[in-house]
């Protein structure tokens, strides 16, 4: 077997990474588990001593320049729809795991390249870094864990999906401060993971608005299932052609 | 009320990424939290509490594209919402609406590479092809 390949728990989300280049030293995939425990330290919302907690309880007036640069975004995010996505919902505690995910492993994938990676495919519980290509990434059927709904060619690219069937209606429309439930699944493809992630939470936020909103946005193509099983793409969602895939 | 208004002119910058005129009024990531933090850190000049909401209308804001006025809702010191009342006349405006293409849901298995889809917790990950690939090796 050419290449690297290795799995860890981390985050509370399983993290799988393919080098395929053959000259690419083990540290490197060292140094990127290393980042995302250390992501995990400074910017979970679960664990009580970490920076975001400790910024939460106004122990700390200031955040650091990197979890100042991941509020930002945050906000960013909120203002472009509307608070339906919010990461300061009243009665909860600030939680910017939304936004954190796919930061820090778009981080994690430009540490692998900077140590010569050229062709290689990272999946943090679900999103995906595609570095070179063309990778075949599945969508998962939102309904059947062992099938997919569609599959995608893309090259130097991030695909990130939100959905309810993993942990049921964990994504609060901020508006309401209820369930958004209008999406089944929506997967969003981005240049950056920390766009594709956040833009795929905040178009489930949004409901059934959020699939033109996501489309609307540049560089961004989408492919959303609704609450009645309704199929929505925008016209550049870089699906497979049809070789390769079997009805089942 | 003056204080206000750079807010206001603030969100219409961070609002316009959101018709997709031009590539040029992307705002990208480095550029827009400067901009989109502004808001929550200028406290509104008619607010007195966090309780407080307070409806502002922005003046007329002429961008490349056309006049823009748009309507804020301040929860205190926190924008709660950002409406359009007018947008920009613009023939790209039509254009903007992004082509939804609509299809039938189907369940498919092919030869893949990777998985996207929510896989957080790791039961969920068992079941999932994700695991499959990873154990192929």
């Amino acid at each position: 077997m050419r290449g690297l390949r290795r799995v860890e728990h981390v985050m509370g989300f399983p993290v799988s990474v393919r080098i395929d280049d053959e000259d690419v030293p083990e540290a490197a995939v060292d140094g990127l588990f290393a980042w995302l425990r250390e992501v995990d330290a400074r910017f979970s919302p679960f664990r009580p001593d970490s920076e975001v907690s400790r910024l939460d309880r106004g122990e700390v007036s200031e955040p650091g320049p990197e979890l100042r640069e991941v509020l930002d975004l945050c906000e960013e995010y909120r203002i472009a729809t509307q608070g339906a996505f919010d990461v300061r919902l009243p009665g909860r505690g600030l939680d910017p795991c939304a936004v954190v995910k796919g930061w820090s492993v778009q981080r994690g994938a430009e540490l692998l390249s900077a140590a010569g990676a050229r062709r290689f495919c990272l999946n943090a519980g679900g999103d995906v870094i595609a570095s070179g290509g063309p990778w075949r990434v599945g969508v998962r059927h939102p309904e059947h864990a062992d099938r997919l709904c569609t599959v995608l060619d893309v090259t130097d690219r991030a695909v990130a999906t939100s959905a309810r069937y993993e942990r049921g209606d964990h994504i609060l429309d901020g508006r309401t401060g209820r369930p958004a439930t209008g999406l089944l699944s929506v997967t969003v493809v981005a240049p950056t993971l920390t766009e594709a992630d956040t833009v795929a939470t905040a178009a489930f936020a949004l409901g059934r608005e959020g699939v033109g909103w996501a489309a609307a946005r540049e560089r961004c193509e989408v492919f959303a299932v609704d609450a009645d099983r309704r199929v929505l793409r925008s016209a550049g969602f870089p699906a497979a052609g049809a070789e390769g895939v079997a009805a089942a | 009320m003056k204080r206000a208004l750079p807010v206001l002119v603030l969100s219409v910058a961070g609002l316009i990424p959101l018709w997709r005129y031009a590539p040029s009024q992307d705002t990208g990531s480095s550029s827009a939290p400067a901009e989109a933090a502004a808001p929550a850190s200028t406290p509104s000049a008619s607010s007195s509490g966090g309780a407080t909401t307070t409806v502002v209308s922005g003046s007329l804001v002429d961008t490349e594209k056309g006049p823009v006025r748009v309507e804020v809702t301040f929860d205190g010191d926190r924008i709660a919402s950002v409406r359009m009342l007018r947008q920009p006349d613009h023939p790209q405006t039509t254009a903007a609406v992004p082509r939804l293409i609509e299809e039938t849901l189907r369940a498919q298995s092919a030869d893949i590479d990777t998985v996207s889809g929510a896989t957080i917790t790791s039961d969920g990950y068992r079941e999932s092809l994700q695991a499959a690939i990873d154990a192929r090796g």
